[in-house]
C-alpha cells in the first residue's frame, strides 16, 4: 500500500471502472435474476409468477432439454478440437527448429477473421450444391458416400456447426500452451531422456505435470467460451433445421427478442450463468485434486 | 531419441529462428518426418479456407456456381469487388468498427488500468473482494446482459447509438485487462513508489508519472488483443442496433444475404475480405506483438 493514499484517492481510481462494471455486468446479471421470476413481454404490465418460468424450463420445456444437451455436444467437440488440437501442435511445434514463428502467426489466423466471415464460408465448405470444399474432397478420397448437406442434416448440423468454433480458436489455445511448454525447464527433460524415458513417458510424466497450472486456465477460457458460444450457429442455421443445432445461449436469445417473452429468457439466461459456475467449479476441483494425488 | 536435436535441412521458406543455439546434430528420424508432415497438414487447414476465400473473390459468378471448388479460377475479375462495394455502405461500416473500437479500447485500458492500481498498489480494506467481483466477468457468458441491457437502454435512450456497443464490450473486456495491469504491476518495486512518495508525490502524480509510463507495453498487449474481439462483435451490435448508419462491419455482411436467403457469394466474398484486411494488417504487422500478448496473458495466471 502507498503511503500517502487517502480515501478519496482510492475512490477516485475505483469508482469509475466499478460503475462501468457494475452498469454492464453485474447489474444485469441481477436484473435477470429478478426478471426470471416475472412474466414480461415488454410491453404489458410485469406479473410475478415465482418458480412458475423455474418450473416450466425444467420439467415442461422439450426445446430446453434439447438445446441444454446440444450445448454440452458442442462443447465437447470445441474443447476437442481447440484443446486437443493446441496440445498437439504446440508439442510438435516444439520440436521445430525453424520456422515456429511464421506457424504460430498462420495458424492463429482464424481468430482474427469475424463470425459472419466464418460462417459465410463454412456454410460454402459444407455446401452441396454448387458442391463445397468438404464434400469435393469427400468425393476425391473416395468416401463419396458420405457426401451430403452437412447443415440440413440433422445428424450431422451441430458437429458443422461446432467445427468452425473449434477451428477458429485452437490457435489462440495453441499459443498459450506453447508459451507453457517451452518454459518446461530443458535440464528436467534431458535427466529424463537420459534416464531412458520415452517420448510419451516425458510427456506425461514431465511436460504436462510442469505446464498443468497453465492447462486449467486455458480448459477455464475454452469452456466458458464454448458455453457462450453463439455467433455460428446463430449465423448458419438459427438452430434449424428443427432444433438440432440450437443451443441454450440461440434458445434463450430467440426466446427474447423473436418471442419477446424476456421473463423466460431470463431465467433461462440464469440457468446459463449457473450453468458456466458450476462448470469451471468442475474444472477446478477435478484438475486441482489430480494434481494433488 | 530426441528430436529436436537432429539439423533441418529443409524449410527453406521459414526464417532461421536465431535465438536457437546449434545443438547436438543427429540424423532425421521417422518421428520428425512424421511431426513436419502433420504440421503442414494442420497449417493447410487453417489457412487453405481463407485463401478460398480470396480466389473465390476474383471468380467470376458463372465459375464459381459450376466449377471445381479447389480449382484455380479460370480468369480474375475485380467485379465482384464493385458489387460489393454497390450493395452495402462498406467504408461505413469500416468506420463504424473503427469508432466502437476505440471508444471500448479506451474505456477498457483507462479504467482497467485505474482499477488494478487501485487495487494493486493503493490498497484498500475491500481489495479482495472487489477483485472476487471483477473475477465473476470472466467467468459469466455476455449473453446474459442482452435482455436486461435492452430493457435499460430503452428507458434511458440507448438503444441504436454507439454507446450501446460501447459499453457492454468494455464492461465484459475490463476484468481481464485489470487482470493483466494487476500482474504487471505486481512487477514494479514497491521501493519505486517509496521513493516517490518520500519525495512528496501523492498517489495521482505517481499514477501519472510512475504506472502509467511504465505500463506501455501492457497497455499495447491489452489493446490489441481486445481489438480482435470488439472489431468482430457480432452480439452485441445486432442487438442493440437497427440503423443502417451505424452499422459495424459484422452487421454490414448480414446485408449480403438478400431477400428470400439469395447470395450473391463472389461479391459477399469480396465484401468479406475488404472488410478483414484492415485487422489483418494490423495482426499481420504487429503478430510478435500480439502473440506475446496473448502468451503472457494466460501463462501468469
Amino acid at each position: 500500500m502507498l503511503p500517502n493514499r487517502s480515501r478519496t484517492s482510492v475512490l477516485v481510481f475505483l469508482l469509475p471502472p466499478l460503475l462501468l462494471y457494475c452498469a454492464a455486468v453485474l447489474f444485469p446479471i441481477l436484473q435477470s435474476l429478478f426478471l426470471s421470476f416475472f412474466s414480461w413481454n415488454g410491453i404489458s404490465d410485469m406479473e410475478f409468477v415465482g418458480l412458475q418460468n423455474y418450473v416450466r424450463m425444467l420439467t415442461a420445456d422439450d426445446v430446453f432439454w434439447r438445446s441444454f444437451f446440444n450445448a454440452l455436444l458442442y462443447l465437447a467437440i470445441c474443447l476437442v478440437l481447440q484443446l486437443g488440437g493446441a496440445l498437439v501442435v504446440a508439442s510438435l511445434l516444439t520440436s521445430l527448429r525453424r520456422g515456429r514463428e511464421l506457424i504460430k502467426t498462420l495458424y492463429l489466423l482464424p481468430a482474427v477473421i469475424s463470425t459472419v466471415a466464418i460462417a459465410f464460408l463454412f456454410v460454402r465448405i459444407y455446401s452441396i450444391d454448387p458442391v463445397g470444399l468438404l464434400n469435393q474432397l469427400l468425393h476425391w478420397v473416395g468416401l463419396g458416400s458420405f457426401e451430403r448437406a452437412w447443415l440440413s442434416d440433422v445428424n450431422t448440423v451441430l458437429a458443422a456447426v461446432s467445427a468452425p468454433e473449434g477451428w477458429r480458436f485452437t490457435g489462440l489455445y495453441m499459443l498459450i500452451i506453447y508459451a507453457a511448454l517451452i518454459a518446461v525447464p530443458k535440464e528436467l527433460e534431458e535427466a529424463a531422456v537420459l534416464d531412458g524415458a520415452s517420448k510419451w513417458t516425458l510427456f506425461t510424466k514431465i511436460r504436462f505435470p510442469y505446464i498443468r497450472p497453465v492447462w486449467i486456465t486455458t480448459t477455464i477460457m475454452a469452456t466458458t467460451y464454448g458455453l457462450r458460444g453463439f455467433d455460428i450457429p446463430y449465423l448458419m442455421t438459427n438452430g434449424g433445421p428443427g432444433q438440432s443445432s440450437e443451443l441454450l445461449t440461440t434458445y434463450m436469445y430467440k426466446t427474447a427478442f423473436t418471442s419477446t417473452d424476456f421473463g423466460y429468457a431470463s431465467t433461462i439466461s440464469v440457468f446459463i450463468v449457473i450453468e458456466c459456475l458450476v462448470a469451471v467449479g468442475l474444472i477446478l476441483f477435478m484438475l486441482k485434486r489430480k494434481a494433488d494425488s | 531419441m530426441i528430436a529436436q536435436t537432429a539439423p533441418a535441412t529443409h524449410s527453406p521458406a521459414a526464417p532461421p529462428s536465431p535465438a536457437v543455439p546449434k545443438r547436438r546434430r543427429r540424423k532425421p528420424s521417422l518421428y520428425r518426418t512424421l511431426s513436419r508432415v502433420l504440421i503442414l497438414l494442420i497449417v493447410i487447414v487453417q489457412v487453405y479456407p481463407l485463401a478460398w476465400l480470396f480466389l473465390t473473390s476474383l471468380r467470376t459468378e458463372q465459375d464459381f456456381a459450376t466449377g471445381d471448388p479447389f480449382a484455380l479460377p479460370g480468369s480474375l475479375t475485380w467485379d465482384n469487388y464493385a458489387r460489393a462495394f454497390e450493395t452495402g455502405d462498406l467504408g461505413r461500416n469500416i468506420l463504424n468498427s473503427f469508432i466502437v473500437t476505440m471508444g471500448a479500447n479506451l474505456l477498457i485500458v483507462l479504467f482497467g488500468m485505474m482499477a488494478a492500481y487501485a487495487i494493486q498498489v493503493l490498497g484498500f480494506r475491500f481489495s479482495r473482494f472487489v477483485r472476487g467481483l471483477f473475477l465473476v466477468g470472466i467467468i459469466v457468458p455476455v449473453q446474459i446482459a442482452l435482455v436486461p441491457l435492452f430493457i435499460d437502454y430503452s428507458t434511458v435512450n440507448l438503444l441504436d447509438t454507439y454507446q450501446s456497443m460501447i459499453i457492454p464490450l468494455a464492461g465484459f473486456a475490463l476484468p481481464m485487462s485489470i487482470y493483466l495491469f494487476s500482474s504487471f504491476f505486481e512487477y514494479i518495486p514497491r521501493e519505486t513508489y517509496e521513493a516517490a512518495s518520500l519525495d512528496g508525490a501523492g498517489p495521482y502524480r505517481i499514477f501519472g508519472l510512475i504506472t502509467l509510463p511504465l505500463s506501455l507495453n501492457t497497455v499495447v498487449t491489452v489493446v490489441l488483443v481486445n481489438s480482435i474481439f470488439i472489431w468482430n462483435d457480432f452480439i452485441f451490435a445486432n442487438t442493440f442496433v437497427l440503423s443502417e448508419d451505424l452499422k459495424t462491419i459484422p452487421l454490414g455482411l448480414q446485408n449480403y444475404i438478400g431477400a428470400m436467403g439469395k447470395v450473391d457469394w463472389t461479391a459477399t466474398f469480396a465484401a468479406v475480405c475488404v472488410t478483414i484486411t484492415p485487422l489483418l494488417l494490423v495482426f499481420l504487422v504487429l503478430n510478435k506483438a500480439m502473440i506475446q500478448g496473448l502468451e503472457s496473458g494466460a501463462t501468469k495466471g
